[in-house]
């Protein structure tokens, strides 16, 4: 999207922030019936989490499969203006169904429209830094397209780690390649705003005893979710110590949640289901692995879960109800678990080849602040606080802002697409006031 | 015929490619008649793609279409969008699935299946060299919504689209509003009772103009389609004019000799023929219950707003879309499961709601005092031998917030939870820390060996193998057993089997996805809503009543839709007319009409399905179906077979 | 899995329902429940639209054998589809015989919508039958 205009005012009826699959549902259902939205996103692609994922539970039909389709309908929706690579600053609630936002526009350097996505100025790119949109399994240009099925499909200039040497320049057919491109600060004005703005996932840096970070060959569920994602790194599961094909992974659940010691005491509501659909997968990729999934509870509640847990079951993956003291490395990379067996109870020691630990959800912190003259309330987890959470739960301590998604709590991709309905038909119906 | 057909093989990132040669299968086709361009593609339903054959079609002026990809239920609708885009009417796009009925089912079978996904895209070619231009049959939508069922997911649907600007029409079975919601006291989350919220949205509900509320009514015949429902309700009376005057109404009820179970109490009370849902009684007028009125007329000397005369009553009512709210029904435990209806103190989690509703200092069951609870978990839910195989969801946080609510209201409570792990997900998670601060006790059962229950002597005792102490067996006496039952499927599916909604494999209603369209049905224009899709806290049911209200609201708000111009056509040459196809046709969409000197038949091709029913039929095949006729057929047919 | 069987095996013609079998069948690939490649499906809106004249055209093309995977009472068309499906296949029949083409290389069974496993017991079992009576 370079359509944007300087100096000028835009108005829309609904700012959306966030473009994951929520934010991305409520523009749609108001885009749908006739209403303008703009939807600002501070990736460089819409899609949000989601996009990123390999399969689903309790379908296993391939995410990306069934994304891009509402990533296409989003991004070529007459009624919805996209932003990428944007960011809310300010939010100033003026009086009822009129809210003025300030946005801010990164540059991208690359004139999206003129970009074929050929992929060219990657190849002339000299630098090489870790690739955030594959989780830092492998690197990626300073020049380069986000991953294969973004929306927009188009190049980017990662500034900071770029040199300025000009091979992209040189190397692009279309000479969409633009330095000179700047920040850019838009007022915008809206009657209506809904935050979408999702998830953190838990940085296991934050325990230690895990040796996330230290021990190469303990990754998060999300660097494995790319590993078997369509649009994966490797052809295959690979352990990042030494690229061998594990053979014995074990799964620890709840890392970061249900944890007061890290300040998260809640449950995640995701995990268990994304750790027993990721062994299914791993089971299909790796037919000769072990896989042992070290849990308290598991958390199997939503339509279909149940039967998808005792698949996993039926399947061979081995449960363990037991929790992850330690972690410690062997010098041939593999690992060590110190456990309490529960139903033993005992403590007990094993051994894996690799360690995924089944990292939980966050508040994504920081749309408090954006708001200006009126408070958004947050609940005491940090999430936006839902005002009416029987009866409405899309409303916020703000009338005519409304929230969307995750970002009021953990929720799976279902719940989070019934929470974008709801937001969309209750801001349809403010809007209709602002009407009458 | 086509003589510029574009073929698109997608990879589907390794989906297909990992099993299925897809430049053997473009190349096995780039030659085929009418083939101009082919190629293959990373994801076709990427944006790049898109954009790809958009310009291949406007440069190439490509008169027609296929991709080959995954199942035409995920990106149809996608690639008819993409030649649109393009300027090319959608009915040249051919869809070939070689993903679900190949790549994956033949996974197995990489030669086989390369083969298979040639003759297939073979088909598809052969399909789209016919294909021809169609015009979407354009209908009028009436901006009118029924909404079946009037608890809480129903009355805030209905509220929300009324704002919204649709007429809605709330249809309750019952006499009184408020669903299961009504029936609970304390609910979790909040401070708001169970009524409370009832009569918040009960207010809302009568205050809305664009409402109309119909309770004792059901509907009993559904006719027409998407934009154009018309449902007959039947309207059960009540049997009173106006509210008996002040004291009467409890004389009424006095005077009625006839005792019921109330299943507003869960059967742990009884009720008279002439009753009210108390406290959550709205509309606040009672209601007789004919079918056990014994018609004695006691209650008519003492209130004279009582009308037995009142007849039932049918309408019509015009919608354009219908949002089914209907909800669940709690588990009920067969006798002796584990002691229900043989031993005295065992009683279901609804049950023990309204116990701990009618009990305020002390908790007192069957004039004995409570002081030892025992909760055994996941009864009717995560069955191991019997049907219901999924978990019910809701229990686990709802009983743990009960036990906690009972133990702070009564004196001397001892909580026993008997479960197979705990399930308070999300922000719940800190009822059950509460509870176990509060020193609730909790003992989880083996998969395979479920806590039992036993009667000796007076005591009633509940035994267990416990995982969380090294598999002790602990026994606790329990002055009352509550099984936590979980949630089934409404017993009555009446309106389900009218409208032909689905079931999962659970026998809750089914959505189109589960993933990405978790309120729409098969059946366009039917959304579902609430439990009556699954199991739901109350957030969840009123998240998925209001995302139900979206969608219903964007079909009738537009005030007209285009249906699928895949209709039955007449070949007016051949057909004589002799009615075989009017037999055939469940919507009565054939008309006999004169052409020509003969009578020939018609099709009322807004009323069409496009079913097919009647193209066997015809004796002189003089049937065929837009976009599926015998040419099309048989050339694909011919196309599946190689040609040696 | 004995690579050569495969390609000599018996070709199948499958009539799937759009909104019914043929997820089942869609299904079953998801789940990899395999089968042999050499069954193909066409689908059509409801399984009691389907001509005699495709199911003989089938025939005469070279189909060893024609499923009907038929909506059963799951129909979202009426409740007669597994009769009237039942008919087509009864007439279907008859002048399978008059044509001297044994009646059982046509086959019938209902597929629900979850029906993967059972879709595929049947093609299967379909395939086992129509082998052995080529050879």
């Amino acid at each position: 999207m370079s359509a944007v205009e300087t100096n000028k005012v835009l108005k829309f009826d609904v700012l959306v922030i966030g473009g994951g699959i929520a934010g991305g549902e409520s523009a749609l259902n108001l885009a749908d019936v006739g209403y303008k939205v703009l939807l600002v996103e501070k990736e460089l692609s819409i899609g949000g989490k989601m996009i990123l994922l390999s399969k689903v539970f309790p379908t296993l039909d391939c995410a990306a499969c069934i994304t891009t389709p509402k990533v296409s309908e989003i991004a070529r929706h007459p009624n919805i203006t996209i932003f990428t690579g944007a960011e809310t600053k300010k939010i100033t609630k003026k009086g009822e169904h009129h809210f003025e936002a300030v946005v801010l526009q990164k540059p991208r350097y690359v004139h999206v429209d003129d970009c074929t996505g050929c992929q060219l100025c990657e190849e002339a790119c000299p630098v090489s830094v870790p690739d955030q949109y594959q989780y830092d399994l492998v690197g990626r240009k300073a020049a380069y397209i986000p991953f294969s099925i973004a929306s927009p499909r188009a190049a980017a200039i990662d500034i900071e780690n770029c040199t300025l040497c000009g091979a992209c320049e040189r190397a692009c057919p279309t000479q969409c390649i633009d330095f000179t491109q700047t920040e850019e600060e838009l007022l915008i004005k809206v009657k209506s705003v809904i935050v979408a703005t999702g998830f953190n996932l838990f940085d296991p840096l934050k325990i230690p005893r895990y040796g996330f970070g230290e021990y190469r060959n303990v990754i998060t569920s999300m660097q494995m979710e790319r590993q078997l994602a369509p649009t994966r790194p490797f052809n295959t599961i690979l352990r990042p110590g030494d690229g061998k094909m594990p053979d014995n992974i074990a799964y620890v659940l709840c890392t970061g949640s249900r944890d007061k010691s890290v300040g998260n005491p809640i449950c995640s509501q995701i995990c268990c289901m994304y750790s027993i659909k990721q062994a299914q997968l791993l089971m299909g990729a790796l037919p000769m692995a072990d896989i042992t999934i070290y849990y308290l509870h598991i958390r199997a509640f939503g339509k279909g879960f149940n039967e998808f847990y005792a698949q996993a079951q039926d399947m061979g993956v081995e449960f363990m109800k037991g929790k992850v003291g330690k972690i410690t490395e062997k010098e041939n990379g593999n690992l060590l678990l110190r456990y309490e067996d529960i139903e033993a109870g005992v403590v007990k020691e094993a051994e894996h080849d690799m360690v995924v630990l089944s990292v939980g959800v966050l508040p994504n912190l920081g749309i408090s602040d954006v708001f200006d003259n009126e408070r958004l309330e947050m609940d005491p987890f940090r999430f936006v606080a839902q005002s009416d959470m029987l009866a409405s739960p899309a409303k916020t301590s703000i009338e005519g802002v409304f929230v969307s998604g995750t970002a009021s709590g953990p929720m799976d991709i279902p719940d989070s697409i019934l929470s974008g309905g709801a937001a969309s038909v209750e801001t349809t119906s403010y809007l209709r006031r602002a009407r009458v | 015929m086509k003589k510029k057909i574009g073929v698109y093989v997608c990879h589907c990132g390794g989906n297909i490619s990992d099993y299925v040669d897809v430049e053997k299968v473009r190349q096995a086709v780039e030659n085929d008649e009418g083939v101009f361009l082919s190629k293959t593609t990373m994801f076709a339903c990427a944006d790049s793609n898109q954009k790809e054959m958009v310009d291949d079609i406007e440069k190439e002026k490509l008169d027609g279409v296929v991709v080959a990809s995954c199942s035409p239920k995920l990106h149809l609708l996608t690639f008819r969008a993409v030649t649109e885009r393009a300027g090319l009417n959608k009915y040249n796009y051919v869809h070939a699935n070689i993903r679900e009925q190949v790549s994956w089912a033949h996974s197995d079978n990489k030669p086989g299946a390369t083969d298979k996904a040639i003759q297939i895209v073979k088909a598809a070619i052969a399909k789209v060299r016919h294909a021809e231009s169609l015009e979407p049959i354009k209908v009028k939508a009436t901006n009118a919504v029924a909404v079946i069922g009037a608890g809480v997911a129903g009355m805030r649907a209905a509220i929300e689209l009324a704002e919204a600007g649709s007429e809605v029409f709330l249809i309750e079975r019952e006499f009184f509003v408020g669903g299961r919601v009504a029936q609970w006291d304390d609910l979790c989350i909040t401070e708001e009772t169970g009524k409370e919220l009832i009569t918040r949205l009960y207010d809302e509900v009568m205050k809305h103009k664009h409402v109309t509320l119909f309770t004792g009514a059901e509907v009993v015949e559904n006719t027409g389609s998407v934009g154009n429902f018309t449902m007959k309700v039947k309207i059960t009376p009540r049997h009173f004019k106006l509210q008996c005057t002040e004291g009467s109404l409890q004389k009424a009820i006095d005077a009625c000799p006839v005792e019921v179970p109330d299943e507003f109490n869960f059967n742990i009370t009884t009720r008279k023929a002439i009753y009210h849902n108390y406290p959550s009684e709205y509309p606040q007028l009672p209601a007789i219950d004919m079918k056990n009125c014994t018609r004695c007329g006691e209650c008519e000397k003492v209130c004279n707003n009582i009308d037995f005369s009142q007849k039932t009553e049918y309408l019509n009512l015009k919608t354009g879309a219908i949002l089914l709210a209907t909800g669940f029904d709690p588990y009920e435990p067969p006798k002796g499961e584990f002691g229900y209806g043989e031993i005295d103190n065992v009683v279901t989690f609804p049950q023990f709601k309204r116990i701990v509703h009618y009990c305020d200092d002390k908790l007192i069951y069957k004039g004995k005092e409570i002081k030892n609870i025992a909760y055994i978990y996941c009864v009717g839910s995560r069955q191991l031998d019997g049907e219901n195989k999924y978990c019910s969801r809701y229990c686990c946080t709802a009983n743990i917030h009960t036990a906690i609510t009972v133990k702070k209201k009564y004196k001397g409570i001892h909580n026993f939870h008997f479960n197979r792990g705990i399930r308070t997900y999300g922000k719940a998670e800190v009822w059950y820390d509460e509870s176990s601060r509060l020193g609730d006790i909790y003992l989880q059962s083996f998969e395979h060996a479920p806590p039992v229950i036993e009667k000796i002597g007076n005591q009633t005792i509940v035994k267990i193998n416990d995982v969380l102490t090294t598999d002790k067996e602990l026994e606790v006496v329990a002055d009352l057993v509550v099984l936590v039952t979980g949630m089934v499927p409404r017993k009555d599916n009446a309106i389900g089997n009218l409208l032909k909604v689905p079931k999962g494999r659970d026998k809750f209603f089914n959505e189109i996805h589960m993933k990405l369209r978790p309120v729409e049905t098969v059946i366009d224009g039917v959304t579902i809503a609430g439990a009556s899709q699954g199991p739901k806290n109350i957030m969840e049911s009123m998240n998925s009543s209001l995302a139900a209200a979206t969608k219903s609201f964007s079909l009738v708000n537009a005030g007209e839709l285009a249906l699928e111009p895949t209709v039955a056509e007449v070949n007016k040459e051949t057909c004589e007319w002799c009615g075989k196809c009017d037999e055939a046709c469940p919507y009565n969409a054939f008309e006999k009409v004169e052409m020509d000197g003969k009578f020939i038949a018609k099709v009322n091709a807004a009323v069409c399905k496009g079913c097919g029913m009647c193209l066997p039929v015809c004796p002189a095949n003089a049937l065929d179906l837009i976009g599926l006729t015998d040419v099309d057929m048989e050339s694909m047919i011919d196309a599946l077979i190689p040609q040696v | 899995m004995a690579g050569g069987k495969v390609n000599s095996s018996s070709k199948i013609l499958v009539f799937s329902t759009e909104k019914i079998s043929d997820p089942a069948i869609d299904m079953a690939g998801l789940l990899k429940l395999h089968y042999p490649p050499t069954i193909y499906t066409i689908s059509v809106p409801c399984s009691s639209s389907i001509k005699p004249r495709w199911i003989l055209h089938a025939f005469e093309q070279g189909f060893d054998g024609v499923f009907i995977a038929a909506d059963g009472t799951d129909c979202p068309y009426g409740e007669s589809c597994t009769e009237k499906t039942g008919q087509i296949v009864n007439q279907t029949m008859e002048v399978m015989k008059e044509q001297g083409i044994d009646p059982a290389r046509l086959k019938m069974a209902a597929i629900c919508s979850v029906c993967s496993e059972p879709f595929v017991k049947h093609v299967k079992s379909f395939t086992e039958y129509l082998n052995k009576s080529e050879n």
